[in-house]
C-alpha cells in the first residue's frame, strides 16, 4: 500500500466535501437535526412522565452514536457512488490504485467527516439538552470504535453489490443501516425485543455497542464484555464483507461491468 | 518489445468481443488499433489496462506479465479517452492533482501547469469539470494522460470532439512526445487520415479479430486486395464496414 496513492483518495473526497453542498449536508445537517428533534422528545419525556435524566441521557447518546455508525456505512457507499456518478472508475482504476489504496483513503476521510458530525451533534445536545457526553467519551469510545468498524463492513459489503450492480442498487447506500436499526436495540434495551428477535440482535455488533453504551451512561462502568464481542462479531463481519467485495469487484472485472458502471 | 499482446480473448458467453488477438509494439512506435463500431478495440485497451479481466491469452508489458505486477506496470502507462469523464465539481486543477499524487510526480503543480500549457488550457484550471466542453474535457484528459511521463501511453480517440486546429495541435504534442522522449502510443481513431499520418504500423479489427497488420499501405493493398500507390484507409475501412452491412 503507497502512501501518495492513498493520499491521492483523501484529496479526492476532501475537494468533493468542499465543493459539494450535498456532502456538507450529509456530514453535519442530518446529525444536528436528529439530535435537535430527539432532544425536545427527551423534554417532552422528562416533563410528562418524571421520566429521569437517564432515559433522555439513553435516548440522546443513542442519537449521537447511531448518527456516526449511519453516516459512517452511507459515505463509505456514496463515496463509490461519487466515482460512478462521474463515470471517473475508469480512470482511477487504470493508474495504479489499488482498491485497498482507495478504501483506505475513503476510511480516513469519512472518519474525519463523522467526527466533525458527532461533535456538532454532541455540542447541540450540550447546549440545547443540557447532555454532556464529554465526561464519559473515553469509556465511550471503544463502542464508537465497534459501529465505525461494523459501519465500515456494511460500506465494503454495499460498494461491492455497487461494484456489480452498480446505480441500480444504490439506494442501499441509505436504507442498508435502517434495516438493522429496529434490531441494533439503538433505543431500547435487548429485553425490550420479543425473545426469536434476541439471538438475530446479539448477532449484531451495534446491539453490544447501545448496551454497552447505555451501561456506561448508567453509570456501570465500561461494559468490556459487550465491547468484545462486538469487536469479535466486526472481525467476522469485515472479513466476510471484504471477501464479498473482492468477489464481486473481479465479478465485474471478468463480466466486462467495470467499464461500464453507471 | 514494449507491449506484446499475445491470443487475447474476451467472451460473454458465446459472443467473442475480442478473438484470439495478437500484436506487439516496438519501443517509440505508434501503433494504430482500427476497426469500425464494435471492432473490439476499446474492450483490447481496457484489456490492457487490467479493467477487464481477459478470458484467454496474455498481456506483456515492459517484458512482464501484466497480471503479476500490475502496479509496477501502470505507474509507467497511462491512458485517455474522451468517453471518460472526472469528478464533475472538482476543478480541473483539483481533478490533476488526484493525478500527480497517484502517480507520485515531484512538484506536481509545476508539472500540471506544464501539461495545462502544453495543451493550451492553463485558463481553464480553476474551472469545474461540470462547466468544461466536450473538447475542453478530453484535452484535460490529455493532460492527465501525459503526466507521468509514460513509457506506453493508450489513447482511445484522444482527437473526438476536438475541432481540426486542436486536433492538430494534439497531435503534434504527441508526436514530440514519441520523439523527444521516446513515448510509445497506442491509438485508436475513426480518422483514417490521422492515422496515415501518426502510426507507422496499424492492427485492424474487425469483429473481434485481426483482419490484417502492417503500415498504412500494406493494409490498404491486403484489404482491397489492390495494387496501390499510395495508402487509402478511408476506403479500407468503408470496404469493410459495407462488408459487414451485406453479412459477408
Amino acid at each position: 500500500m503507497k502512501r501518495n496513492r492513498v493520499g491521492a483518495i483523501m484529496l479526492r473526497h476532501a475537494y468533493e466535501v468542499r465543493r459539494n453542498f450535498d456532502r456538507i449536508t450529509d456530514m453535519v445537517y442530518w446529525p444536528v437535526l436528529d439530535i435537535v428533534v430527539w432532544g425536545f422528545f427527551t423534554v417532552y419525556l422528562s416533563n410528562r412522565a418524571g421520566a429521569g435524566g437517564g432515559i433522555a441521557g439513553f435516548l440522546l447518546g443513542a442519537a449521537i452514536l447511531w448518527g456516526m455508525f449511519y453516516a459512517f456505512q452511507r459515505d463509505m457507499a456514496v463515496g463509490f457512488l461519487d466515482e460512478l456518478w462521474s463515470r471517473n472508475l475508469i480512470n482511477l482504476f487504470s493508474t495504479p490504485l489499488a482498491v485497498s489504496e482507495y478504501l483506505c483513503g475513503l476510511i480516513v476521510v469519512n472518519l474525519f467527516k463523522v467526527a466533525a458530525g458527532a461533535l456538532c451533534a454532541a455540542l447541540v445536545a450540550w447546549a440545547c439538552y443540557a447532555f454532556n457526553i464529554f465526561p464519559r467519551l473515553l469509556d465511550l469510545v471503544p463502542f464508537m470504535i465497534d459501529l465505525m468498524l461494523f459501519g465500515l463492513a456494511l460500506g465494503v459489503f454495499t460498494s461491492g453489490l455497487i461494484f456489480r450492480y452498480a446505480t441500480r442498487i444504490q439506494g442501499l447506500a441509505w436504507s442498508f443501516a435502517g434495516l438493522l436499526l429496529p434490531v441494533s436495540c439503538v433505543f431500547y434495551p435487548l429485553s425490550a425485543l420479543p425473545r426469536p428477535l434476541r439471538a438475530v440482535a446479539w448477532m449484531l455488533p451495534t446491539t453490544h455497542a447501545f448496551e454497552g453504551m447505555r451501561q456506561v451512561l448508567a453509570g456501570g462502568g465500561f461494559a468490556a464484555a459487550h465491547f468484545w464481542w462486538a469487536l469479535g462479531l466486526d472481525a467476522l463481519y469485515f472479513v466476510l464483507a471484504a471477501m464479498f467485495f473482492r468477489w464481486m469487484f473481479e465479478s465485474s472485472r471478468r463480466l466486462g461491468l467495470l467499464v461500464k458502471l453507471e | 518489445m514494449l507491449l506484446e499482446v499475445s491470443h487475447l480473448t474476451k467472451r460473454y458467453g458465446e459472443f467473442a468481443a475480442v478473438d484470439d488477438v495478437s500484436f506487439s509494439i516496438a519501443a517509440g512506435e505508434i501503433l494504430g488499433l482500427l476497426g469500425p463500431n464494435g471492432a473490439g478495440k476499446t474492450t483490447t485497451i481496457h484489456m490492457l489496462l487490467g479493467l477487464i479481466a481477459p478470458s484467454a491469452g496474455e498481456v506483456r508489458v515492459f517484458g512482464r506479465r501484466f497480471d503479476d505486477h500490475r502496479e509496477a506496470i501502470l505507474e509507467q502507462m497511462n491512458f485517455s479517452s474522451p468517453y471518460v469523464s472526472f469528478p464533475l465539481r472538482l476543478t480541473v486543477m483539483e481533478n490533476l492533482e488526484v493525478f500527480a499524487r497517484l502517480y507520485n510526480i515531484a512538484q506536481p503543480r509545476r508539472r500540471i501547469a506544464e501539461m495545462l500549457e502544453l495543451f493550451g488550457i492553463q485558463h481553464l484550471a480553476r474551472k469545474p469539470i461540470a462547466k468544461l466542453s466536450s473538447g475542453e474535457n478530453t484535452r484535460v484528459g490529455l493532460c492527465k494522460a501525459m503526466l507521468n511521463n509514460p513509457r506506453l501511453l493508450l489513447l482511445d480517440e484522444p482527437t473526438a470532439y476536438l475541432d481540426p486546429e486542436i486536433a492538430w495541435q494534439v497531435k503534434q504534442v504527441l508526436l514530440r512526445a514519441q520523439r523527444d522522449m521516446g513515448t510509445t502510443i497506442l491509438f485508436t481513431s475513426h480518422n483514417m487520415l490521422e492515422v496515415e499520418r501518426m502510426c507507422g504500423r496499424i492492427v485492424f479489427m474487425h469483429r473481434g479479430r485481426v483482419i490484417a497488420a502492417g503500415s498504412p499501405i500494406e493494409i490498404t493493398r491486403a484489404i482491397l486486395k489492390e495494387e496501390r500507390s499510395e495508402p487509402a484507409l478511408e476506403e479500407v475501412f468503408l470496404r469493410v464496414v459495407r462488408l459487414e452491412e451485406a453479412g459477408v
